[in-house]
Order: C-alpha cells, then sequence, then structure tokens
C-alpha cells in the first residue's frame, strides 16, 4: 500500500515536472538559425553563456552541421540559414559559384600556428628551424619547408624514436580551411616569402602537389586533426597545422587535462604567418540576425576568454586561455597576406588532382 | 522475430534491471541493454565488434544515465558504407577508427565525435614462437615478420581488410614496409607487380580470416593458431584466457614500420532528434568520465592523454610483449583513393584465394520460398555486377565448387575462371527442388571433391551450407568422423533459408569452429559475413 502510495506520488511529481518543461518551452520564443559550421567554432555554438546571451537578447538559438569551411559552399544549403567558415577564401568561393550573399561580416580572427612536442621543438631548434624568444616559440619557415621538401627523416632530425620523415599534418586543404591555409602559406614560402599571384603560383605547384602528395590521407576538420594530435602523443603527430584558439579554448574548457599536457605541448607561431578571417555568410533574412548577435560586446569577449578567438575588442592580456597557456605570442608582427581568389583556386584545383 | 523478443525481453526487465541478450542475425551480433524504469531514450549505436569486451561498461552506462543502448556489430569498413548511405537506422556510430568516420560523412551527419579509448594493431604471437624467431628483444619489422613466414615458421589470423579496422591497418602497414616507403603510399606505388607478389606471397601465410576483430579473438580461442594481427586489447583479453585455461599466451610484436593505432571514436550521427542527441551526450559523458575510462583501461584499452601505465602491470603485462613506454609511431595512412584502390586490390589480386564449396539444398521442403532464396542468394555472389556492389567480388584464383544434394549429392560443379561465375548460375537456377534431405553427405563429398582437387593449404576453404537445416542424420556420424581423420581446418558455415531448423547447422559450425547466419533477414550481410571468414 505504501509502496503504491510512493509510486503515486512519483508520478504526480514527475508529470508535474513534464508540463512545467512544456509551458517553460513555450514561454522562450526563439528563432532557430541553422548552418554550416567549420569545426574550430564548435565550442562557440556550444557555450551554454553564450547561447544564453543569443536566447534572451537576440532571441535566436544556432544549430549547426559540422563541415570544412570549403565543403560547406558546395554541400546542399536547402533548409540553412547561414555558412560560418574560416577564411575569406570561402567567401570568394562562395561568391563565384552563387554570388552575392545576404550579408558577409568577419566575426573572429586567429592566426595559423603549429602545435608540437617541446622534444620535437628542442631538436628542431638545433640548426634554427625552430626558435625560442620570450618563452615563445617560431619557426623559420623557410628551413621547415625545405626539410618538408627533400624528406629529411625523423631520425635525421635528431629524433630516432619517431618513424617517417619530417612533416607537418594538416586538414585536406582542399576541404578544409586550416589545411587549404597552410598550402597558401607553403606556396608563399616556395615562392621566396612573397603573396603568390595567379602567375607565381603555377611555378611552385610541383614543389607544393609533392609535400601535399606525400601526406596522404588527411583529415577533413580541423578540430578531428587538433583532437587526435591532443590525444595521441608525440609519435603520431609529431606537427600539426592549427589554429591559436583551438589550444587556448581546449585549455580554458579542460584545465586538469591541460595541466598534465602542458609540459609537453608547444605552440609554434610560424615566421611569416596568416590570419583566419572567421567570417558569417547569411543565406537569408533570417541567418542575417546571426551576425549581429555574434558581434555582441559580450559574445566578443567570451569567444576570447573561453574559445581563444582574437576579436576585435580583445583585450590579449585579460583574464582568458591566454592566461593558462604557455608560449602565447602577445603580438604577431610577421604576418603575409592570404594569395588573392584567383591563386588560391590554382592552388585547390591542383591539389585536387 | 527473435529481434522482437529481445526488444520485449528488455522492456519487460527494464523496470530497474539491467537486461541483455545476443542473437546471431545474418552476422549481426546484437545487445540490448536498457535503462530504469524512467528511461528517457534508446540510442542505437553500430559499432565495431571489439567494443563487444565493453559489455558491462556499456551495460553500467545504461543504468547511470537511465538511456537505453542498442548495439549493432559490424565491421568499421561496413560501417563506413553504412554511412556513406545515411545510417538512417542508427543514432550513433561507434568505428575502430576514425578515418572510417572521415571517409564516410558524405552526408554531414556526424557530430560529437570523441575518442573513447585507443589500442595499436600489433602482432600477437605465441610467446615460444616469437622467442625462437628472435622477435623478444630489440625493434622488429614488418620485413622481419614477412621473413619468418617465407620460411614457412610462421603462419597467422588476421581480420578481412575489407571488412574491418584491424585487417585494413595491418594491410595498409604492410604496403608501407614492403614498398619501404616512410612518406605517403601512392596509387602508382600499387601498380608495381614486385609489390602483388610480395603481398601475395605474405598472405599464403594466413591460415584463418574473419569479418571483426572480436569474432577473429573468438576464433582464434577455439582453435590452434600460432598468431594473429589484432588490437593490443584483444591480445591482452585473449591471453587472459589462455593463461586461465593454463595455455600458452601470445606475445606483442609492434613492426615499427607498419604500425597503426585505432582511436575507437563514438560520434553521434544528426538526424535531427533533440532527445537522441542529449540521450547521446550523457552516454558519451558516462564513458568518457574518470570512473568509466579507468573501467575501460582494466579492459586493456589505453585511455586518457596520460602514459603512465605502471600500476597495471597485471593487465598491460611486459611478459606478454605489452610495452606502455614505447612511443607509438605510426604509419601515414593514404589518401582516400589509394586505400580504396589497396581494398579492392586486396579483394581481387592480394589476398590468400577462396575456395568455396557451396552445398545448397535442392530438397522438397526448399519448394518456393527457400529456393526462391536461395536462386536470389546465388545471384548476389555469382554475377558479377551484384558481387561488386557488395564487394564480394571473386579474387583471380578463387575455386568455386558447388554441390547441389537433396537425399544423396546431385551434380558437383567446378568454376576457376571467374568470367564462367554466370553460367554456374544458370546452371543452379535451372535446378528443381524435390526429395529427402542429407546436408552430411554433401558436406563430406565436397571436402573430398575439393581436397582430391587442389591443394588445400594454398587457400582460405570453406564450406557453405544453404539450406533450411532439417537433414536426416545416418550419415551424421561419419561427416564427424571423417572430418576430424581429414585434419584439414575447413570451417562449415551454414546460411539458412526457409523454414529453417538451426541445431544441426549449429553444431556442424561449432565442431569445424565456424558459425551459422540468418539469409532471410539479410542476405547480404550474411554472405558478407561469411566472405570476411574466407
Amino acid at each position: 500500500m505504501k509502496a503504491k502510495l510512493i509510486g503515486a506520488v512519483i508520478l504526480i511529481a514527475v508529470m508535474l515536472a513534464a508540463a512545467g518543461y512544456y509551458f517553460y518551452g513555450k514561454t522562450t520564443d526563439v528563432t532557430v538559425i541553422n548552418g554550416y559550421l567549420g569545426g574550430e567554432k564548435i565550442g562557440i555554438m556550444e557555450d551554454k553563456q553564450i547561447a544564453d546571451i543569443l536566447a534572451k537578447k537576440y532571441h535566436i538559438a544556432f544549430e549547426y552541421s559540422r563541415a570544412g569551411s570549403l565543403d560547406m559552399v558546395t554541400a546542399d544549403q536547402s533548409g540553412r540559414n547561414y555558412l560560418f567558415p574560416s577564411s575569406r577564401t570561402a567567401l570568394d568561393f562562395y561568391k563565384e559559384r552563387q554570388g552575392e550573399p545576404v550579408s558577409d561580416e568577419i566575426i573572429f580572427n586567429t592566426p595559423l600556428v603549429l602545435y608540437s612536442h617541446k622534444a620535437v621543438a628542442e631538436a628542431l631548434m638545433t640548426d634554427g628551424t625552430v626558435t625560442l624568444s620570450d618563452g615563445v616559440y617560431y619557426a623559420d619557415m623557410q628551413k621547415l619547408t625545405e626539410k618538408i621538401k627533400s624528406r629529411v627523416t625523423w631520425a635525421e632530425a635528431g629524433l630516432p624514436e619517431l618513424y617517417g620523415n619530417v612533416t607537418v599534418d594538416t586538414t585536406d586543404p582542399v576541404r578544409s580551411n586550416s589545411g587549404n591555409m597552410f598550402a597558401a602559406l607553403l606556396a608563399n614560402v616556395l615562392c621566396g616569402g612573397k603573396t603568390v599571384d595567379e602567375a607565381s603560383v603555377k611555378e611552385i605547384m610541383p614543389q607544393l602537389k609533392d609535400i601535399f602528395s606525400d601526406l596522404g590521407y588527411m583529415e577533413t576538420s580541423s578540430s578531428d586533426l587538433f583532437n587526435q594530435f591532443i590525444r595521441t602523443g608525440i609519435g603520431a603527430k609529431p606537427i600539426i597545422a592549427g589554429y591559436e584558439n583551438q589550444l587556448l579554448e581546449y585549455a580554458a574548457e579542460n584545465p586538469a587535462q591541460y595541466a598534465k599536457l602542458k609540459d609537453d605541448i608547444v605552440i609554434i607561431y610560424p615566421t611569416p604567418t596568416l590570419w583566419s578571417t572567421h567570417i558569417y555568410i547569411a543565406l537569408d533574412e533570417t541567418g542575417k540576425q546571426g551576425a549581429a548577435a555574434l558581434c555582441d560586446e559580450k559574445i566578443q569577449q567570451l569567444a576570447w576568454e573561453k574559445h581563444g578567438f582574437r576579436t576585435s575588442g580583445c583585450d590579449i592580456s585579460s583574464e582568458g586561455g591566454e592566461g593558462k597557456v604557455n608560449g602565447v605570442a602577445p603580438q604577431l608582427n610577421a604576418v603575409i597576406n592570404m594569395p588573392d581568389y584567383k591563386a588560391m583556386k590554382i592552388i585547390m584545383e591542383e591539389l585536387e588532382d | 522475430m527473435k529481434k522482437a523478443i529481445c526488444v520485449i525481453l528488455s522492456a519487460l526487465l527494464s523496470a530497474g534491471i539491467f537486461s541483455s541478450c545476443s542473437l546471431s542475425e545474418s552476422g549481426v551480433l546484437e545487445n540490448s541493454f536498457g535503462g530504469g524504469v524512467f528511461e528517457k531514450e534508446t540510442i542505437r549505436i553500430l559499432s565495431g565488434s571489439e567494443n563487444k569486451e565493453l559489455s558491462d561498461i556499456i551495460a553500467e552506462c545504461s543504468k547511470k544515465t537511465d538511456v537505453g543502448i542498442e548495439m549493432t556489430y559490424k565491421g568499421s569498413v561496413d560501417i563506413m558504407n553504412e554511412l556513406k548511405s545515411g545510417a538512417a537506422d542508427y543514432d550513433a556510430v561507434w568505428p575502430a577508427s576514425s578515418i572510417w568516420l572521415s571517409l564516410g560523412d558524405d552526408k554531414h551527419i556526424i557530430k560529437h565525435d570523441m575518442s573513447i579509448s585507443s589500442s595499436p594493431v600489433v602482432f600477437g604471437i605465441k610467446k615460444s614462437l616469437a622467442e625462437s624467431l628472435g622477435f623478444t628483444s630489440g625493434k622488429v619489422s614488418v620485413n622481419d615478420i614477412l621473413g619468418a613466414i617465407n620460411s614457412g615458421n610462421l603462419s597467422f589470423c588476421m581480420t578481412s581488410a575489407t571488412q574491418s579496422n584491424s585487417g585494413a591497418s595491418a594491410y595498409i602497414g604492410f604496403l608501407y614496409a614492403l614498398t619501404g616507403k616512410t612518406s605517403a603510399l601512392t596509387s602508382a606505388d600499387l601498380d608495381s607487380p614486385q609489390l602483388k607478389e610480395k603481398v601475395s606471397s605474405l598472405f599464403s601465410g594466413i591460415d584463418r580470416s574473419s569479418g571483426s576483430s572480436d569474432w577473429l579473438k573468438d576464433m582464434f580461442l577455439a582453435g590452434n593458431y600460432d598468431a594473429m594481427v589484432n588490437y593490443e586489447s584483444l591480445i591482452i583479453a585473449a591471453n587472459r584466457e589462455l593463461v586461465s585455461q593454463g595455455k600458452e599466451p601470445l606475445y606483442a610484436v609492434y613492426p615499427y614500420d607498419g604500425l597503426t593505432v585505432a582511436d575507437s571514436p563514438l560520434a553521434y550521427l544528426d538526424h535531427g532528434d533533440k532527445d537522441k542527441e542529449t540521450a547521446f551526450l550523457a552516454v558519451q559523458q558516462y564513458l568518457l568520465s574518470n570512473d568509466a575510462q579507468e573501467k575501460i583501461r582494466q579492459t586493456g584499452r589505453r585511455t586518457g592523454i596520460t602514459r603512465d601505465y605502471s600500476q597495471y602491470g597485471e593487465i598491460f603485462n611486459s611478459e606478454w610483449g605489452i610495452d606502455t613506454e614505447k612511443i607509438l609511431s605510426p604509419i601515414t595512412m593514404p589518401s582516400e583513393e589509394t586505400l580504396m584502390k589497396a581494398m579492392n586490390l586486396y579483394q581481387t589480386a592480394f589476398r590468400k584465394p577462396s575456395l568455396n564449396i557451396y552445398c545448397l539444398d535442392f530438397s522438397g521442403s526448399m519448394k518456393g520460398e527457400g529456393n526462391r532464396q536461395l536462386t536470389e542468394a546465388m545471384a548476389q555472389i555469382l554475377l558479377p555486377e551484384n558481387a561488386e556492389k557488395n564487394l564480394l567480388q571473386a579474387s583471380e584464383n578463387e575455386v568455386n565448387i558447388v554441390v547441389t544434394f537433396d537425399g544423396d549429392v546431385r551434380n558437383i560443379y567446378t568454376v576457376e575462371a571467374v568470367g564462367n561465375l554466370p553460367l554456374l548460375y544458370e546452371d543452379i537456377a535451372a535446378e528443381e527442388p524435390g526429395g529427402g534431405t542429407d546436408m552430411y553427405t554433401a558436406a563430406l563429398e565436397g571436402i573430398k571433391y575439393a581436397a582430391g582437387s587442389y591443394y588445400i593449404d594454398e587457400y582460405c576453404p570453406a564450406v557453405i551450407i544453404m539450406s533450411d537445416g532439417a537433414s536426416k542424420t545416418d550419415r551424421r556420424d561419419d561427416f564427424m568422423e571423417e572430418y576430424k581423420a581429414c585434419g584439414y581446418d575447413i570451417p562449415v558455415f551454414s546460411i539458412m533459408f526457409g523454414d529453417a531448423d538451426d541445431s544441426q547447422l549449429n553444431e556442424l559450425a561449432e565442431l569445424t569452429n565456424a558459425r551459422v547466419f540468418d539469409g532471410r533477414s539479410d542476405l547480404i550481410g550474411a554472405f558478407r559475413s561469411v566472405k570476411g571468414y574466407n
């Protein structure tokens, strides 16, 4: 009898809770905006604090499917309100295929960096390929590219415990932006440190193709590549190309794990490097609401503090990923421009084959 | 029907009680884990078979999260193919390695993928043999292992490279070692005639194959073999069982020039159901919690980011060659195009050729539906346009023997040239069912015929009985005796049709270290499973 009573009480409680949940859900009237998102920005879209601001202040909520920055341009866009790639190249690619979007706006910035392990950085310091200055590692891209091009083995580079050649693992340059940017960076370096154009890129393409052909299978998402780097240790992925924000975000979200990795994992800033500009492309009027909301001052601040994106108003010295992560460059002086879309198109078409 | 019973049972028992059932249906093993009385949601996970080892942890996960979990097991390559076609029947996938997710996610439905654990693919070799081959000290290369195979000192079992991640990974590792490449393998590298010769010679050392890694471990334990290529975690699992049976354990060898690591990613498939997504995240979060990660580690998998295994000496046992200190430096996976070309070459040219002895039931009880299903089945495997679609193509030197039977053997057909398979199909389709059933005589005559005509050791042989299973038993004992006496390790698989009774078929499978599949529910799945074994 008593058991029955308890059962009834529980049942009523559950029903009340369910009803409450239902009505609560009804009262918050938000517009859901759906689109394709570069993997490195998932952390932002899953951030409850940011979602809260979006819902309360702007009455919107983002839904997303993950896709590479270039893949999303060619993907089926029916039912989608926005694209959120990580480069101007993706926007230009979009314009070429579909014309002017409803709107486009740069929301975040983050530099392209290399992630590696202390032992690798130290081995590469012996001949000056990597240098350490004020606690920040920098890679001489000319020297590093030369090693990759001439297929120097890790053993020759002073790391006999690693099998294979000195390489930088990237995402697929034809499908995902971080790989695409790294290809652009290598193209500039192979061209003597000048931004390649439509004419000069053709001369260096054979060398660039060889470098990427040596990489074999490449991930299509920057977040997958970074997660594998974190999980697999020095042997699997000695150096990867990624975005600066990825480690800053990881450290902010997983402080305990980062503490364990802190003495091993290093950020190496390529000299020169490139900026990744995360551009929000609205596909329709609904999608347009997203751009305005993401520019919200508080969201921009959270994007730096919790997700490591350098934003227009961000204060690098403020509390944030940078405060906890070793070796973050306060400012970047050696930055080179991305090649224009015509040159990038040649790079992509040639690497596609 | 079995599945329905399974679901009902789990629903009945779900009031706070964990329930599990497993069944064999077209080669797909399933487990259901019911949550508590307020179970919110059930998620269906398509998983690599190696995760069967985690059954207890998944059951605990279901209980702790109040989420029902239905596991369906397939090889990782098959999981990739399912993903490519949208995987509408599943809410999540859990293949052995993330490469199959990236290759399969054409429809951009993957979300929240996280590696749950990792394990390198290694050679597990009987310890005394590994010692005598000099593999227990210093660095070992794939070429060292190849040397032992070529000199006849080593044979091994591995999973099918066109179905399972461990087989595919090992195979790609072999290709790197044999070409001597340290940068990515290219499509042109695969065209070398010397490579074909070397790979074929390596695969001639294969005793038995299997469609998935956990089944390989089970088959290995039930038989008597020297070595298997499998995950470090399954070598550990096999060793625990071998040691408990008082048998010699395996020694893990990590070939430095052909090593791969499986990272076991669990990913959500976004079909637009928010409740499923929430349930999935709860499951994933639990599996990544310290508590669950600790339990997963106890099963012999590497978890988390730390590489300190000093307190797990009994599991990651250095006596078994398990080495957690070693820096794992895996090979570079080739591009998708090269990988797919390598897989096709494996299926059609490199693998040890199959010798298939199909025993087809044309008895009166097969009349109607049973006969229709059987003929349809043979069309799937013998007609090239169907076979290619299902990655079931015959390899160059494959031998197909068909024994048609009723109360006695009717006809024995043999086809060696791949081009003649459609003619074989026509012959089979023209036979009419009638008369009694004696599958024992058919199987025995098929084996005798094959042994008299071919060197069995040069093939991966298998008897595949297609029947409704109700055989007279006059010659059952003869079969049992003569099978044992002949000394060949030929598995007798069955695919059930019509109004099937599986008890006799199961007995044969048990005797010969094989399995029984249901051709009525998922014929292609049944065939892929059988073919994974040879």
